[in-house]
């Protein structure tokens, strides 16, 4: 039995103008499953993801990673979050720092580890995801598809137990979505557990071993990859529909 | 510089692009840079062009006799008297001859009034003459005894005192003793119409009202019981000054109308000697020229002058070498006199004495370049002045303009702080806070807020060690409270809020409701309003919190301990909004009440039509106010009263608020009100703010030299060091000083503050979720990530502030610091030169500034992150 790594439970999210984003979600993520949620904008993926490490307090419900209750109100959430690696939309690199510093500033920081220690791994994990020839760029040097790859060295370096993708190639032109796509593919194949919000629907078809439909705030479909070849709810056909329009 | 990269090494900026960077200047120029500073800091100019020479001019002396006495007769000729029975007169003080005297007895002493000259010396010898005459007269005493000094009183008659305390008089003919009760050495005796003064040794003065036929003993200081008071003279009626043979300087003024001159007798404290009652040297004689003008003559060719009655006494040249003593002085008026001594010297001046200046430069202050030389010294100071309060002013605002911004953005709420840090909020308030109060009550402000840091710190730096690397923390210090009893603490938390700690004496703490009471019945008795119920009859109760100033901070304490209190108590464990049903409502009830008050109730009616128009007015405005906010708050349909009850129901969310938030907007709020020329005069005269910090600084150094001193061989080193550090930062005269660096500092922080704030929230917030994200702290998001981009955005707001307080610290002249502005006025005041001086100072302000401008420019420029920013260019 593969352990459970986050355990979401009967979750709900009431933002304070009256907005009803999440309204009951439960799901699991086991160790080394890569969970894509796809759905249209405004069914409470985002909200479902921060909520995950607590950048959004949940209205209801409970998050557990590896039995551990994130949203208790006494727990450590720095701990917690050290522990849960994100990758933003917006990237969200540290713009005063090089690429090397982005990465060992929550080594040094967050793990305590000196400098040189710091940069060693640092340097593994951007040869995985390809960088080390603009370690000494800054970001504002870099394109898109290079920002994202460091951010996801950045979330990698604090070895998490999941990643968690918020929408990871939206910002991105079709031609720098390729390489992201290939450093998130080798890493799900490597078995780290992630879950991706996304609206590349062909890229969670080809990596995710579990896809989950949100609409308005609820599950309305989840399943292995190929629900997207046969979907049973009528949502999520005329949602597949529409997305097939758009390519 | 590095800026921001704290502990981490990380390298914001490249070591090659460093602001101050020596390597970052090429070779050449750092040539040239120390050249010119070792030139500038060698040569300087040689400023020094006119010198002072004596006005006592040598009569030329055919004796070596010692001359021991002088004076000036009615006519204008000098008589001089000295061993040996000599006599010499100088007619009109220009043609000097000797006279035929009848004794060879050493002459010692001499006095002269519109009847006659006499003159007395050793062995009882006592000669004299009258105008019309042209031979003196002995009138040898039968007891031979040493005469010290002569005087005649208004009836004509003479007066002698020698030593062991023996006066005599010479009436009818005869000597007759004087009875005086001293036995003390008497060294010289004067009459000024009625009232005789004589004074002697061991600090005596004896005084008589009655031409001297009783004497009486006048007061002197303690500190002249062993001095020989070897003059003394009467200045007009209200006026007596003495000298002793130890260089003191005593005077006398007619004190109230009651008491005369010649009873009341003080040291002078020399301002010229840092304050010394002594001269230091051995005085032989004094005249008093007018008022405030005297002149001193001592030992070693000793002559000095004092035009502020003594406060400043500078020594005069003179035109001969040699150390010989000055004995005695004659002056005919201010200006011309003699001065004898021994070897025969008489010097003559017809300069008061003073030294005459030759060769300085007469300064005409309609050129221009010797204006600019005039003044270019006052002015450098001045900005001297200017820059040491800026440069203060500017750190203390930015740190504590930071420490603002931190606590405006914290994000730590109330319930936050209730709910999941429940026992750390315990301790604050149960352990922290009435230990702090308890400390500052035994023993005083400055250690009550050392022990309030210090127990802060302790607990945190605990708590930290104790929780390091829990994954979930086991509340504080490892101590959790169990679920079941949160709230029930929480509520016992509320209750002690409002009332306090009711122990006696200082072990009492008041709680929020007495705090309130006490206030307001504080305020209340100043009866500040009228008895009217009406808001604008109490009005004037707005000016309550300078009356009683504590009773205002009780009050804002009071206010908001209770609201917390009644928080607290109430709050059934979750924390939620707070519902007051019907809350709008009683709301514009109460908004309607004030208002009808308001307009109806006026007993102040004038009738007048004039007034009245005014009152219409102001009226309908109420009424208007009243409409519009009612409108605004109620909804819109009356009706729904029935329907929907809820629409009236006041929501307020308590829990909401952050401590640290509202803590620091009390402060901005205040400081970016008010006027900084009002707050510079709030500050330093009604706060006197300079003057505490001076005293715990002279405290604090005082403390700092006991400790220096256990140190023993550090101590040579650190004393000197501390010395001067205090001496330039608490020393006297550094009020003004002081009360100007805090005032520019704390306003310019509350402006600061919103720009630092303003540029930490341009960050996109993304940055603050990527930080913790990686499991940063909220603080060390801030200090890793967040500020160090903001600082780049607000550098150049930041400069805008600097540049306001480069010039704002010209309101600094207001407190009486002599910076650039004040110095203006100075210059002005002695030139009248308003142009140039103004304009001088105008360039100077403007060199400053744009100095700081340009740095703050050329600072931005070096922290450009590339590719970060629309700056211009590149």
């Amino acid at each position: 039995m593969e352990e459970i790594v986050l355990e979401i439970e009967n979750l709900e999210k009431i933002y304070p103008g009256g907005v009803h984003a999440v309204r009951g979600i439960s799901f699991n993520v086991k160790k080394g499953e890569s969970v894509a949620i796809i759905g249209s904008s405004g069914s409470g993926k985002s909200t479902i993801l921060r909520c995950i490490n607590r950048l959004i307090e949940p209205t209801k419900g409970t998050i557990k990673l590896n039995d551990q209750i994130v949203n208790n109100p006494l727990a450590d959430v720095n701990e917690i979050r050290s522990k849960i690696g994100m990758v933003f939309q917006s990237f969200e690199l540290f713009s005063h720092l090089t690429v090397l510093d982005n990465i060992t500033l929550g080594l040094r920081h967050v793990r305590g580890l000196k400098r040189e220690e710091a940069e060693e791994n640092a340097l593994k994990v951007l040869e995985r995801v390809d960088m080390l020839d603009r370690i000494e760029a800054f970001p504002g040097n870099l394109s898109g598809g290079q920002k994202q790859r460091v951010a996801i060295a950045r979330a990698l370096a604090m070895h998490p137990e999941a990643i968690l993708f918020d929408e990871p190639t939206s910002a991105l032109d079709p031609e720098l979505i390729g390489s992201v796509l290939q450093t998130i593919r080798s890493l799900a194949n490597e078995g780290m557990t992630m879950v991706i919000v996304t609206h590349e629907i062909n890229f969670a078809r080809d990596v995710a071993d579990r896809i989950i439909y949100m609409d308005k705030g609820i599950i309305a479909e989840q399943g292995p990859s190929k629900i997207l070849e046969s979907p049973k709810s009528e949502r999520l056909k005329q949602f597949l529909s529409s997305m097939d329009e758009e390519i | 510089m590095r800026l921001w990269d704290g502990d981490s090494g990380v390298s914001i900026v490249n070591p090659e692009n460093r602001i101050f960077s020596w390597k970052s200047i090429p070779r050449s120029s750092r040539i040239i840079l120390i050249t010119t500073m070792i030139i500038v800091v060698l040569i300087t100019p040689n400023l020094a062009e006119g010198y002072y020479e004596s006005s006592w001019e040598q009569i030329e002396k055919n004796t070596e006799n010692n001359y021991n006495s002088a004076i000036i007769d009615e006519n204008g000729d000098a008589w001089v008297f000295g061993d040996n029975g000599e006599i010499v007169f100088g007619e009109k003080m220009e043609q000097w001859v000797n006279f035929e005297s009848p004794t060879n007895e050493n002459l010692v002493t001499a006095h002269a009034n519109n009847e006659r000259i006499v003159a007395a010396g050793n062995n009882g010898i006592v000669i004299y003459k009258e105008y019309n005459s042209e031979e003196w007269i002995e009138i040898r005493m039968e007891t031979q005894i040493d005469i010290n000094s002569v005087s005649i009183n208004s009836n004509n008659e003479i007066f002698v005192v020698s030593n062991n305390g023996e006066i005599w008089c010479f009436k009818e003919d005869n000597w007759v003793e004087i009875e005086s009760l001293v036995s003390e050495k008497l060294n010289d005796i004067v009459f000024e119409g009625e009232r005789g003064l004589i004074s002697g040794s061991s600090g005596l003065i004896l005084g008589s009202e009655n031409n001297g036929e009783n004497w009486e003993i006048r007061e002197t200081p303690d500190e002249v019981t062993d001095s020989e008071i070897i003059a003394i003279d009467f200045y007009g009626i209200n006026r007596g000054y003495a000298i002793t043979s130890n260089g003191e300087i005593l005077k006398s003024t007619q004190e109230e109308l009651t008491t005369t001159v010649g009873y009341n007798w003080y040291l002078k404290e020399i301002e010229s000697e840092n304050q010394s009652t002594s001269l230091d040297v051995n005085l032989t004689s004094l005249e008093v020229l007018s008022t405030t003008k005297i002149l001193l003559s001592g030992d070693n060719g000793y002559i000095a002058l004092s035009k502020d009655g003594g406060n400043i006494v500078t020594p005069q040249l003179l035109p001969i070498e040699g150390d010989f003593s000055i004995n005695d002085i004659a002056m005919k008026n201010a200006f011309v006199g003699i001065i004898v001594g021994d070897n025969g010297t008489i010097l003559y001046t017809e300069n008061g004495g003073e030294d005459s200046a030759v060769g300085f430069e007469i300064i005409d202050l309609s050129d221009f370049s010797e204006f600019v030389d005039f003044t270019k010294d006052n002015l450098l100071e001045g900005l001297k002045a200017t820059v040491k309060i800026v440069i203060f002013g500017i750190l203390l605002g930015f740190f504590i303009g930071i420490a603002l911004a931190m606590c405006k953005t914290a994000p730590t709420t109330l319930k936050q702080m209730i709910e999941g840090d429940l026992e750390r909020t315990l301790t604050l308030f149960w352990v922290i806070i009435p230990s702090t109060i308890f400390c500052i009550r035994i023993y005083g402000l400055g250690l009550g807020i050392l022990s309030l840091s210090g127990l802060i710190i302790l607990f945190s730096l605990l708590n930290y060690y104790i929780n390091k690397n829990k994954i979930e923390k086991e509340g504080f210090l490892s101590i959790s409270i169990p679920n079941g009893y949160r709230t029930n603490l929480i509520r016992i938390l509320g209750l002690t809020l409002l009332i306090g700690m009711p122990l006696i004496g200082k072990w009492e703490i008041k709680g929020g409701i007495e705090l309130i009471y006490t206030a307001l019945s504080d305020f209340y008795s100043f009866h500040l309003g009228s008895n009217t119920f009406k808001l604008s009859a109490q009005i004037a109760y707005i000016f309550a919190p300078i009356g009683d100033p504590s009773a205002f901070m009780r009050l804002i304490l009071g206010v908001g301990v209770t609201y917390l209190g009644l928080l607290f108590l109430t709050t059934n464990g979750t924390f939620s909004k707070k519902y007051i049903p019907y809350g709008k409502l009683v709301f514009i009830s109460l908004l309607w009440v004030i208002i009808l008050a308001e307009i109806f109730i006026d007993p102040n009616s004038s009738g007048d039509k004039i007034t009245s128009w005014f009152d219409l007015g102001w009226r309908l405005f109420l009424v208007l106010i009243g409409l519009l906010v009612t409108k605004r708050i109620l909804p819109k349909e009356i009706k729904s009263v029935l329907k929907n009850s809820n629409d009236y129901t006041l929501t307020f969310e308590p829990w909401k608020i952050r401590p640290l938030q509202v803590i620091a907007t009390l402060y901005t709020d205040f400081f970016r009100n008010t006027p900084l020329l009002v707050q510079f005069m709030f500050i330093h005269f009604g706060l006197q703010l300079g003057k505490h910090i001076q005293n715990i600084g002279l405290d604090l150094t005082s403390d700092l030299i006991t400790i220096s001193s256990l140190l023993g061989p550090l101590d040579s080193l650190l004393h000197p060091t501390i010395d001067y550090i205090s001496e330039s930062l608490f020393g006297p005269g550094k009020r003004s000083y002081l009360s100007a660096i805090f005032a520019l500092g704390l306003n310019s922080a509350a402006y600061q503050c919103e720009t630092i704030r303003g540029a930490i929230a341009a960050i996109p917030s993304g940055q603050m979720e990527a930080g913790r994200s990686i499991g940063l702290t909220y603080m060390g998001t801030m200090r890793l990530i967040i500020l160090p981009q903001a600082i780049r955005i607000c550098i150049p707001p930041l400069g805008n502030e600097m540049v306001n307080l480069v010039l704002n610290s010209s309101l600094a002249s207001v407190i009486a610091y002599t910076e650039l502005t004040r110095q203006g006025k100075l210059v002005v005041a002695i030139t009248f030169q308003i142009f140039w001086t103004w304009g001088m100072v105008m360039i100077a302000y403007f060199v400053v500034t744009w100095s700081l401008a340009l740095l703050l420019r050329r600072l931005e420029e070096k922290t450009r992150i590339p590719g970060l920013g629309i700056s211009g260019g590149n």
